[in-house]
């Protein structure tokens, strides 16, 4: 996994790119995280997330807790379509920002 | 096309997207829709995860390898899981609800979502765990 992090006013947008497994999770919110405590808000890019399982599907909800925790929120961007089906499958596309 | 495939890995978070391209690589053989072939994929990686995530919690470093075996035999698929973790104990395994929104607690109902059934079986002497998935397909 890659990330990239672009800032334009108050919004943090981080592009993810390659797969989000377990393997790269800690490193995933090690990114996000911080960006979500400052109040920011934070949309997330998966445009270039080819792959995601449910430890990738915990840095969303742990990322979208997070940012209710310090008023701001998490909009989950530009979802590739086989990790919306992972998304849906957990039932989470009301739950999400989705855009 | 029947077909037996299998390949030891190390337990290991590293070797998950190992464990994903084996997989991809024995269901493009089989010519599986692409849908289908994610499902699969997502399915057995959660299942690997869980041998690496449960199996050997609070296990810093092994050299304990796990082994996957995916076979088809006349539209019956079957994806054996061998490990040498933790004994599982199957009635201690649940999913968290769906409405109780938390991080984690997803991968087994992943793969009972996508799997027809989930067995683990005690016919090993060699490895502690055998964890077989099945779906017609």
């Amino acid at each position: 996994m890659s990330y990239k992090v672009t800032e334009e006013g108050n919004i943090s947008t981080v592009y993810l790119n390659g797969e989000i497994d377990m393997d790269v999770t800690e490193k995933a919110k090690e990114v996000i995280l911080p960006i979500v405590e400052t109040g920011k808000e934070v949309h997330l890019n998966l445009k270039d997330v080819s792959y995601m399982d449910s430890s990738g599907i915990s840095v969303l909800i742990e990322s979208h807790q997070k940012a209710l925790e310090n008023n701001t929120k998490v909009v989950v961007k530009e979802v590739s379509k086989s990790v919306l089906k992972v998304i849906m499958m957990a039932k989470l596309e009301q739950i999400l920002n989705l855009e | 096309m029947n077909i037996e495939e299998s390949k030891d890995f190390p337990v290991s978070t590293a070797s998950l997207k190992e464990v994903r391209v084996f997989s991809r690589e024995v269901f493009e053989k089989l010519k599986l829709e692409q849908d289908l072939k994610d499902e699969l994929v997502l399915a057995i990686a959660e299942a690997a995860q869980n041998i690496v995530k449960h199996g050997y919690k609070d296990v810093e470093n092994t050299n304990d390898r796990m082994e996957i075996k995916i076979s088809l035999k006349d539209g019956d698929l079957e994806i054996g899981f061998f490990d040498k973790g933790k004994p599982v104990i199957p009635e201690n395994i649940q999913h968290r609800k769906l409405d109780d929104i938390k991080p984690g607690g997803l991968g087994t109902f992943f793969i009972k979502q996508i799997m027809d059934d989930a067995v683990f079986k005690k016919d090993q002497q060699k490895w502690v765990n055998h964890l077989v998935l099945t779906k017609k397909i």
